[in-house]
């Protein structure tokens, strides 16, 4: 799951492994558990991508092999960050982050342009999207709530992995909100004889029925809204108040 | 301008209890419960059957009278009415919508809606015109020639609200409005019970035993055992986590 708002720039892979590499070396395979044991489970990643970017920095030369072994595979290499690596670290730190990007919702992509027929299906799909980020919701909470507590000496990575799981459940927090928001929506929207994008407007019996409803609920709410503000009264001349 | 004593809230219960006695000894179906529901609000409670929502939902009513405890209509003492005086009283103020699958099938749509206005001598003229303006309101108007059988659930569901609604009450009891409906029909009669709150300014007071029907209600609470829990959680994530797997939900399609 990507961050609802994140730094412009997409190379922040990068520089969370060179990071990583600095504190101390790694095998491949486990600089692809450490970005998740340190940075949350946001950083869950392929593997074929993770040794892709360990593949272009050795060629970039930002990191080295150190065990000198022959493997065919990244993963079984010993890496170690490079002077020229630490040089690239350092300026990245040093840089502002840019601005913000906001997330393109593929789900909202969908539902805007799935027009009044596929609007049945798009409100499934934020059914299962909800039921997605609530799913997520309970685990990340109980992942948070697995780290141990400081007790004697504080363990920085234990308090900022809490940061870094924090960010994912406050992120996620804010989709349920907005999924549930899109399904209030989406069903409303469904019920209406809305106009939409590129079609011909149906004119006719269905918008004098949808007045003629409007004008009755108007009369009829208006009628029993002005009740509230009367004292009570004996009913028996109710009927004759219209 | 509100008329003195005008206060936002329509239905208090305080420390309401009441038990049923049973061969096999008393039960509990509400214990010591307490709520305020308020003009232009939608309450929507939750819990499994026999957690008391049917008899809260018949207290507030006025048609049980508590054990102990005190329920009041915007000031007047409901409890303390006889039994003549409250059933007045209900006719006049209270709507009830009830799950009710005993209704005579073959009577038509329109005298059903009617029959309120009608036992209440409203004249033929006035209850037809007041008839089609109820059913218009719930957009349930295309229904108004056919019998009750004929109906398809969430017809009946519009049609049931247009009958309560023809009295013009200021409170609204409905036992389950939007169970077994479809998601659209569900949402269709939330859309229709949310307006009704909103410009009506009617208190409303739902049930469901699945708490994924009352979604635009606000509070939900949830009750077992006669009693309400921990009604606070509710509010943001706890509404999605304690949702029931929707056994009772059918398919958007089916709509």
């Amino acid at each position: 799951m990507s961050a609802a708002v994140g730094p412009k720039g997409r190379m922040s892979l990068k520089y969370a492994l060179l990071g990583l590499l600095r504190e101390r070396p790694a095998y491949g395979y486990q600089l692809g558990e450490r970005l998740q044991e340190r940075f949350g489970p946001a950083w869950a990643m392929n593997s074929g991508h993770l040794y892709q970017t360990i593949k272009r920095m050795k060629k970039e030369g930002l990191i080295e092999d150190v065990d000198g072994a022959e493997h065919d595979r990244d993963d079984r290499h010993v890496f170690a960050i490079t002077d020229s690596g630490e040089a690239e670290f350092q300026n990245w730190f040093e840089k502002d982050l840019g601005g913000l990007r906001l997330l393109r919702r593929p789900l909202l992509v969908k539902i805007t342009l799935a027009g009044p027929e596929r609007l049945e299906d798009a409100l499934k799909q934020i059914d299962a999207y909800e039921r997605d980020c609530a799913g997520q919701l309970k685990e990340f909470s109980r992942q948070r709530d697995e780290i141990p507590d400081e007790d004697l000496r504080v363990r920085a990575d234990h308090v900022l992995l809490r940061l870094g799981l924090s960010a994912d459940i406050s992120h996620l927090k804010a989709e349920l909100g907005w999924s549930r928001h899109a399904r209030e929506m989406v069903s409303w929207l469904l019920n209406q004889d809305a106009v939409w994008p590129g079609r011909r407007q149906r004119l006719g019996s269905s918008s004098e029925e949808m007045r003629d409803r409007r004008s009755a609920r108007e009369e009829l709410f208006g009628r029993i809204a002005r009740r509230q503000l009367r004292p009570m009264q004996d009913g028996s001349d109710q009927d004759d108040a219209v | 301008m509100p008329a003195r004593g005008y206060s936002e809230a329509m239905l208090r219960l305080e420390n309401v209890s009441k038990r049923y006695s049973r061969p096999d000894g008393d039960r509990v179906a509400l214990d010591n419960l307490s709520l305020q529901l308020e003009r232009g609000t939608i309450m929507g409670i939750f819990g499994p059957s026999g957690s008391g929502k049917t008899t809260l939902l018949r207290i507030a009513a006025g048609l049980r009278r508590p054990d102990r405890g005190i329920v009041t209509y915007d000031g007047e003492r409901l409890d303390q009415m006889s039994g003549a005086e409250r059933t007045r009283f209900r006719r006049r103020e209270i709507a009830c919508v009830w799950t009710s699958r005993s209704w005579q099938e073959k009577l038509s749509v329109r005298d059903h809606v009617a029959m309120p206005l009608l036992v209440d001598h409203c004249g033929r003229r006035s209850a037809e015109r007041r008839t089609r303006e109820a059913l218009l309101a719930c957009e349930a108007e295309h229904c108004v020639d056919m019998k009750l059988g004929e109906l398809s659930d969430g017809e009946r569901q519009r049609v049931a609200i247009a009958r309560a609604l023809i009295a013009e009450p200021r409170l609204l009891l409905a036992d389950g409005p939007a169970s077994n409906l479809s998601l659209v029909e569900q949402e269709g009669i939330m859309v229709l019970l949310s307006s009704l709150a909103r410009e009506a300014r009617v208190a409303v007071l739902i049930t469901d035993s699945n708490a994924e029907a009352l979604l635009r209600a606000d509070p939900i609470l949830y009750l077992r055992d006669g009693k309400l829990v921990n009604p606070e959680p509710m509010s943001e994530l706890g509404r999605v986590y304690r949702l029931p797997s929707g056994g009772s939900r059918r398919s958007a399609a089916d709509a």
